[in-house]
């Protein structure tokens, strides 16, 4: 990616989210450390931490097309799973030693029985993702992620103690602050990172161990600290939506003049904005209470809307932002309506919204850049 | 003062001078692969029927439009929703809502009362409801583009067409040929079926009174009736050639911008 930053650590992160396998991932292979794949941020990583694993969160990085798994999904199926387990026949995903799959939408969800059935894979497992997110569900979770802490324990030989649990947590609570951090250098009228940017560098987050991320995020931001972007952007944008983990996609809307200075999606401020609870009874429920309840939701949780909504203003509140443009993948039934009803939200707010709907892939690139264009020019920018 | 507009789009190129506030030319010409040449061959063009020598006699121009990047003489570029919006209000300022149908975009947008975009949607990728549709289906039924306009509007029953892809319609349209349907229901049911979607969109940023179309497919009178019946009202027609309203609104922000300096 083109940019201004002459940070090194900017750097490696920012080649690990053009990549699949990024030079610390491999190393760590190298060494004999083991890989587990999970699609959608409501696996908890830190079980997979927790069993001594590098957690990586499935993406489509570097596919170029679909020809090998048209055959196995339709016309009206969204770009990533196409592109993904594209990759999975192509073998791209080989380096994995294990798969979690969560039922997050149904699309995604038969990325599983697809390759259940016609991949041979060591470890896969299918979680059952509630879809409220009440105190009963929450204990429905609970079990849910007791079954996947002894499913992976008994297959990778590690017993997952509750010990070794909190340990994970806060190595991950660890990454969260930090990233926070980051996102509270964006506040500033000239940001020394843009949306862009900040996008490589969460996306690189999902796809190191952590000990390894934490100390080169912490290498960014003593770099960053005290200092100041070139501004002169024409606008403060908050882009809000679901899988976006391609930084070129911001790249584009930046380029217009709009700077992309926070999010609310699940590459992004959704991870890491909360912590999970250090100090309650057990680590599991508390994986539970974070995943489920605690953290700002996606549109696939029932019920939760308005607190979504009232997330998005709060977040453009707190860095000033001037409107807001949402992101959809085509077909994707988890944000169908999202967008329309908070759009009706951020009207009432006094904040304008563009929506947008786009394929996995960064394409169609001219009607982008015209519609961000026109809502610059619509908020007389 | 001089200023100019430059609308390169898909389809067409447009220009057009003016001169205190007044239009004094306008030129439309089919757009070339290369966006650079398009807008150079168009501008000169209208330069030369406005009776001005050089582009340097122009104290501003703005370009707009799919290739407004590529408008190698222009001080500046601004989107063509903005211009459209701008064009359609200066034309006719009671107008709220604007339905542009281009080449290869169909976009609406609200105004409020001083021609500034409130709200816009805009098409997908595919050319459903474009110029690329209309010139699609004229090819299939050998009528040409105008043909198509008054072909609707003789149509008594118009034929159901649910396909708003070019190429998916295309084939609905040759099989109700091979059921021997009349013509003009088959036109006018491809019109009625692009108005459908025009309403969609219309309803999508909220209809406000009075509605115009710009573009080049604002000149198909058939597709203007068709969405008059989706819509319930009457479309708003416009004093001056639809289709040069984006390359107007583009000399209007121009002039605006030379105020500004003065």
């Amino acid at each position: 990616m083109e940019t201004n930053l002459k940070s090194k650590a900017f750097q490696e992160f920012s080649n690990a989210a053009e990549t699949l396998v990024n030079p610390v991932l491999q190393r760590w292979k190298d060494q004999g450390g083991k890989v587990v794949g999970y699609f959608c941020s409501t696996v908890p990583e830190e079980i997979i931490t927790a069993a001594g694993l590098t957690p990586f969160r499935m993406r489509a990085t570097g596919s170029t097309g679909t020809e090998e798994s048209d055959a196995f999904y339709s016309s009206i199926n969204c770009s990533f799973p196409r592109h993904c387990f594209n990759q999975v026949l192509t073998g791209d995903f080989k380096f994995l030693d294990g798969i979690v799959c969560v039922n997050s939408c149904d699309h995604v969800r038969r990325i599983y029985d697809n390759w259940k059935r016609f991949v041979p894979t060591d470890f896969i497992e299918m979680m059952s993702l509630p879809r409220k997110t009440g105190p009963d569900q929450v204990g429905w979770y609970t079990e849910e992620l007791a079954m996947l802490k002894d499913k992976v324990g008994k297959h990778f030989g590690v017993e997952i103690t509750d010990d070794r649990l909190w340990e994970a947590v806060k190595l991950h609570n660890e990454t969260r602050r930090l990233q926070k951090k980051l996102y509270e250098l964006r506040k500033q009228e000239k940001p020394p990172i843009t949306g862009a940017e900040t996008l490589a560098v969460m996306v690189a987050g999902t796809a190191m161990p952590k000990e390894q991320y934490n100390e080169k995020l912490r290498e960014l931001l003593d770099e960053l600290s005290g200092t100041e972007g070139p501004g002169g952007h024409r606008a403060r944008l908050l882009i809000v939506g679901g899988i976006l983990d391609d930084p070129a996609y911001i790249k584009v809307i930046e380029d217009q003049g709009g700077l992309v200075v926070t999010d609310s999606t699940c590459f992004g401020s959704r991870l890491m904005w909360v912590e999970v609870d250090e100090n309650a009874s057990d680590p599991i429920s508390a994986l539970a209470q974070y995943y489920l309840t605690d953290r700002p939701s996606c549109p696939r949780m029932y019920g939760e809307h308005d607190n979504r909504a009232q997330y998005v203003i709060d977040m453009c509140r707190e860095f000033n932002c001037d409107g807001v443009i949402g992101e959809r993948l085509i077909f994707c039934d988890s944000w169908l309506v999202e967008h329309y009803m908070l759009g009706q939200d951020l009207k009432a707010a006094g904040i304008p919204m563009l929506k947008l709907d786009r394929e996995y892939l960064t394409s169609g690139i001219g009607q982008l850049r015209t519609r961000v264009q026109a809502f610059l020019e619509t908020m007389g920018r | 003062m001089l200023v100019g507009g430059c609308d390169v789009g898909s389809a067409t190129g447009k220009a057009v001078v003016m001169k205190d506030g007044e239009i004094i030319s306008y030129v439309i010409i089919p757009s070339t692969t290369k966006p650079e040449v398009t807008a150079r061959t168009v501008m000169d063009e209208a330069i030369k029927k406005a009776g001005l020598s050089s582009i340097d006699d122009l104290d501003y121009i703005v370009g707009t439009g799919y290739g407004r990047l590529k408008v190698p003489f222009a001080n500046e570029n601004i989107s063509e929703i903005t211009c459209h919006a701008r064009g359609a209000h200066w034309l006719s300022p009671t107008v709220r809502t604007v339905v542009d149908i281009g080449g290869q975009d169909c976009k609406v947008m609200s105004i409020d009362e001083k021609g500034k975009v409130l709200e816009f949607v805009m098409n997908d990728r595919c050319a459903a409801g474009t110029g690329r549709f209309f010139e699609a289906m004229a090819r299939v039924l050998d009528c040409g583009l105008e043909g198509l306009s008054s072909l609707s509007l003789q149509g008594k029953n118009p034929s159901t067409i649910t396909s708003q892809c070019s190429v998916f319609a295309e084939s609905e349209v040759v099989t109700l040929i091979n059921e021997g349907v009349e013509l003009v229901d088959i036109v006018a049911g491809l019109h009625n079926s692009i108005a459908g979607r025009l309403n969609a969109m219309v309803r999508k940023v909220g209809l406000v009174e009075d509605i115009a179309l710009t573009g080049g497919c604002a000149k198909n009178d058939g597709l203007a009736k068709a969405l008059e019946e989706k819509l319930g009202v009457a479309v708003k027609k416009l004093p001056q050639d639809p289709q040069i309203a984006g390359a107007i609104g583009a000399a209007l922000i121009a002039e605006e911008r030379l105020n500004r300096q003065s």
